[in-house]
């Protein structure tokens, strides 16, 4: 389409350019020798090449020679030449017009290839800025666990600390808890992953929704005793993968207890409407901001404006919940407030 | 007991931080945002502050800072590799020393010790410092007994390192105060002025005891005696 668009322009520009060439050289044949002239045709050859390219550049160099030799080579007016010496610079100048040609042609690929590299030097230094954000807040987030691990190891083995029993117990407590945490950090990145490369295929079956709620809070670990639940006996059961979608359910409720006050609940509850199940995950924290209601959901996105990790949690929920035929998504209200609804 | 303000937003961190502390004799408050941190330095002021870079609020060095500006309190920020741009912008701000997360208590004890050793205000008329002794009044500097003849720059660098013994000073800080505001970004003249320092103090210059460099961020005289 686009090779016929260029040629609807470029063959009567090259027309034109050759006419106009012949012209001029009717105004200069008078005063300067007429084997000189033909060279002024490369002024109508040299920019079709740039511009069309080596064929029709070539159209142009022998439209050129014959114009040449009709208008201005005894005889003229017909293609026949008197004269041996007017044949071979005919030939001289019909191998010279291609030549320029070729070589412009390549000028003009040379310099499309540089801009082209341009442009990807570009994109790659783009991608390298992402890269190091994202580097930055994995670091984050695999770093503050390993903190807490490597300070409290290190003052279980300090013989010179004087540590009561219920602070040797807390410091152990706080490297099981840690550790766990790195494991799902480690966890969320491999499932990050796995959902952007497309192979979380989910297998789908019907469970009931307080089947999949107790697993995500036996997931929890220690944390779970600060969600209060409201379950529903009579909920539809929703068809689902259970492992994923157990995984959407922990990444919210991560993120409600790590929004909120520590001291404070978090509510997970049920409703049933149309054709989907709702399990709504309610805190007491500051809740999303109406502008950020999106934005919380992508990868290396955190609602409270701050580069304190990746806050791949919510990306992960999505994907998965998308995969399963779920939705799920931010509320208006108080606190923290989001929706997982679930296919019945 | 020296009573000490931790300032972190991971409560995991600031847990196992106060536990230890604690074990190891101190007394420990803590806060989780930067202006919690202020707010608990004016109401009950600390002997020392440790001081995570990034906290939900503000940033560690914005904190640093502002606390500045009424107390000299000392100050260790904990920092991240990777964020060293930051840390340099600390310890200009007037924090005193820094540790790299993840570390280990006792890294960080040694640290807070030595910081809190600076603040105790000192009338000593001579510094000694392991092998190193400069009387201050005479203006002359001894190694191991035998004398050092130091330029009057290489003087006023060697006392301002002796006196914040253990301190990191960053290079702008340490060419503030012995060249002038002016210098305050000719890291090279610093870089000359104490391989020369070396040259004259350290037995073995190349591997320098006293005077360490800190990438990036300066300088520092220590006791190796003490150290290890």
């Amino acid at each position: 389409m686009r090779a016929r668009a260029d040629l609807l322009v470029g063959l009567p520009a090259a027309a034109g350019s050759v006419a106009l060439v012949t012209m001029a050289i009717a105004v200069l044949k008078p005063h300067v020798p007429v084997l000189s002239l033909p060279v002024l045709y490369e002024l109508a050859i040299i920019p079709v090449a740039v511009l069309w390219g080596v064929t029709l550049a070539t159209v142009v160099s022998v439209a050129s020679m014959l114009a040449f030799n009709w208008f201005f080579l005894p005889p003229t007016h017909t293609f026949q030449l008197s004269d041996a010496e007017n044949w071979l610079a005919l030939a001289v100048f019909l191998v010279t017009a291609v030549a320029v040609s070729v070589l412009a042609t390549q000028a003009r690929h040379r310099a499309q290839l540089a801009a082209e590299r341009g442009l990807e030097a570009e994109a790659v230094r783009r991608s390298d800025t992402m890269k190091t954000a994202v580097l930055h807040a994995v670091s984050h987030d695999l770093r503050s666990p390993l903190t807490a691990i490597v300070a409290a190891a290190s003052g279980l083995g300090n013989p010179d600390l004087h540590l009561p029993e219920a602070d040797r117990d807390e410091l152990v407590a706080t490297i099981r808890t840690e550790a766990e945490r790195l494991d799902r950090v480690v966890g969320n990145l491999l499932d990050l992953s796995r959902l952007r490369s497309g192979v979380a295929e989910p297998h789908q079956e019907l469970w009931t929704a307080d089947d999949l709620v107790s697993r995500a809070l036996d997931e929890l670990g220690p944390q779970h005793e600060r969600v209060v639940t409201e379950l529903d006996g009579d909920a539809p059961p929703v068809h689902v993968d259970a492992a994923q979608i157990e995984r959407a359910l922990v990444n919210l409720l991560d993120n409600a207890l790590k929004f909120s006050p520590p001291s404070s609940p978090v509510r997970i509850r049920l409703e049933s409407r149309g054709t989907e199940l709702l399990v709504h995950v309610e805190d007491d924290g500051p809740g999303v901001a109406p502008a950020d209601r999106e934005a919380v959901f992508e990868a290396f996105q955190r609602g409270d404006g701050t580069a304190r990790g990746a806050g791949l949690g919510l990306a992960i929920a999505r994907g998965f919940a998308e995969v399963n035929g779920a939705r799920v998504w931010a509320e208006n209200g108080g606190g923290g407030h989001f929706v997982l609804a679930l296919p019945t | 007991m020296s009573r000490v303000l931790v300032v972190d937003d991971e409560p995991q961190i600031l847990r196992a931080l106060q536990t230890g502390l604690r074990g190891a004799g101190y007394e420990v408050d803590t806060a989780a945002t930067g202006g919690e941190a202020l707010t608990a330095a004016a109401v009950r002021p600390p002997d020392a502050v440790i001081l995570d870079l990034v906290l939900p609020d503000m940033r560690g060095t914005e904190v640093c800072r502002e606390l500045r500006t009424w107390s000299t309190v000392p100050v260790i920020v904990l920092s991240v590799v990777g964020d060293e741009d930051e840390k340099v912008a600390a310890l200009d701000a007037g924090a005193d020393d820094y540790v790299t997360k993840p570390f280990g208590l006792d890294e960080l004890l040694a640290r807070l010790r030595a910081a809190l050793r600076r603040a105790e205000p000192s009338a000593e008329p001579v510094l000694e410092i392991g092998e190193l002794r400069i009387d201050l009044e005479a203006h002359t500097v001894t190694f191991d007994g035998r004398s050092v003849q130091l330029t009057p720059h290489e003087y006023s660098l060697l006392t301002l390192l002796a006196r914040n013994e253990g301190k990191l000073l960053t290079h702008q800080a340490i060419l503030r105060d012995v060249w002038g505001k002016a210098y305050a970004d000719e890291s090279h003249y610093l870089h000359v002025y104490v391989s020369q320092l070396r040259r004259k103090l350290e037995p073995d210059p190349a591997r320098p005891r006293y005077i360490l460099t800190e990438p990036g961020a300066g300088y520092r005289l220590v006791d190796p005696l003490r150290t290890s």
